[in-house]
């Protein structure tokens, strides 16, 4: 794709990123109707589920981009990957957020040591880990390496961390959309309510992904001219 | 393949002999897996809870933040002494050079685990009526694959400008299973209840030491190369 492009499909995307959370705002307020059992907080699943979502589609990325640069070393798969980081950061902090605000109503406390509340902040944490390493060595291209090797670990570790503290107890509701028992069991506007938050998200996750992909590459491209100008050294970034 | 596990000896046995002649991080260890067991069993109201019932997570909590202590200067003697580019030069097989330095950290540690339940036995007045076979299954599973998460992390630590203390950040969250798993089997254990209960355990921690191990081995020389 060319510069232009890009910023053509970080601009529509993120329009209409922005106009499907509009749009999904009012369903959610407005539309949907109330479920039965756990009442008006079910509400906030709609972005709860949907910021889950793209938060796994983005560490998904840094997994598969982290191997697949260390195995070719080209420079566009990492930034592909740190794209998908910072971008999955983003959304797994709105999922921690969120989570939190419903469990207060639903369990009567802000945090519970439930299985996927606890691997979510783990992943959290695996991902800071992602960002500081990255940023600590004086030669860019190894903090790179090392930022993939740790993308690679992360990914290995994420399901043994989930099934050892599933291993303990759960309370997290269960999968209901998806679930095998009893598909697609929701009420038609329930399911079209979650799934225009998941496109909703998933446009702003895209547009987000392209840009900062874009600025990776012009912060790669500076550092280039700048070790190529005579008597300077290439920026730190 | 002889010639392979003779060379992960040789760096496994140059870092045990380097410790033996120095005694530098062992010394260090002993005296902190005393001191937490001190400053433990003093941080303990008895009057609410029962020391033994909690000693197992208190050893594994030890063990792990002794470990650190001792996993993160893995490398600093090499990269100090320049040692490491000798190394990197020579024709050892990066991952063979990685196993090597597992296999002396995990000799090493096993050492300090070892002073690690016999301090927290005295100190705790823990009766142990389980099986010592499957105790100790379960500590040197859990051992081996803490050893090569943090052997991998204490290189990458080393080459950054954050040094040691990025080895908490990266590795603290990864260990999850191993303290689920080792801590609850070890409580297990010591309660006297049956093998059939830490099966599972056992399993769990056999699967992170292989994953790691050899993850750790494929990904080492991206991390210690220039």
């Amino acid at each position: 794709m060319s510069e232009k492009q890009i910023r053509w499909a970080i601009g529509i995307l993120g329009a209409l990123g922005v106009a499907t959370v509009v749009l999904l705002h009012w369903m959610v307020f407005f539309w949907v109707p109330t479920e039965s059992t756990m009442g008006i907080v079910q509400r906030i699943f709609y972005v709860h589920v949907p910021a889950w979502w793209v938060a796994f589609l983005g560490f998904g990325l840094v997994a598969l981009c982290s191997a697949v640069y260390l195995w070719l070393g080209d420079e566009r798969l990492d930034r592909a990957a740190l794209a998908g980081a910072e971008a999955g950061m983003i959304f797994t902090t709105i999922g921690l957020l969120t989570g939190p605000l419903w469990g207060r109503v639903a369990w009567g406390t802000w945090w519970e040591w439930e299985p996927r509340l606890t691997s979510a902040l783990i992943l959290w944490f695996i991902y800071l880990g992602y960002f500081l390493v990255r940023r600590s060595t004086a030669n860019p291209e190894q903090g790179k390496r090392f930022a993939a090797v740790v993308g690679v670990i992360g990914v290995l570790d994420i399901p043994l961390i989930h099934v050892s503290v599933t291993w303990l107890r759960s309370l997290h509701p269960q999968a209901v959309i998806l679930s095998a028992d009893n598909p697609m069991n929701l009420d038609p506007a329930m399911t079209a309510t979650i799934g225009v938050g998941l496109l909703a998200f998933s446009l702003i996750f895209a547009s987000l992904f392209l840009a900062r992909y874009a600025v990776a590459g012009y912060e790669h491209e500076l550092d280039l001219r700048d070790a190529a100008l005579p008597g300077t050294q290439a920026v730190e970034v | 393949m002889s010639t392979y596990i003779g060379l992960v000896w040789a760096i496994a046995r140059k870092d045990l002999l380097v410790e033996f002649r120095t005694r530098e991080r062992l010394t260090s260890l002993g005296a902190f897996v005393v001191l937490i067991g001190v400053l433990f069993n003093f941080s303990i109201d008895t009057a609410v809870v029962r020391p033994q019932d909690i000693a197992p997570a208190l050893i594994w909590m030890t063990i792990i933040f002794g470990g650190m202590l001792g996993m993160g200067r893995t490398f600093r003697l090499e990269e100090q002494d320049g040692a490491l580019a000798g190394i990197l030069q020579s024709p050892i097989p990066l991952d063979a050079f990685y196993l090597g330095k597992v296999l002396g950290n995990f000799l090493l540690l096993s050492v300090m685990v070892a002073l690690v339940f016999l301090v927290f036995g005295a100190f705790f007045r823990l009766t142990f009526s389980g099986n010592p076979v499957t105790l100790f299954g379960v500590v040197a599973l859990g051992v081996l694959g803490f050893v090569s998460l943090t052997t991998l992390f204490s290189a990458m630590a080393t080459r950054s400008s954050m040094g040691e203390g990025l080895l908490p950040v990266l590795v603290f969250p990864l260990l999850v299973p191993v303290l689920v798993y080792g801590a609850t089997a070890t409580g297990r254990l010591y309660a006297g209840r049956p093998i059939a209960e830490v099966t599972g355990n056992l399993r769990m921690l056999a699967a992170f030491a292989i994953i790691f191990t050899v993850s750790g081995a494929g990904l080492f020389r991206f991390v210690i190369e220039e």
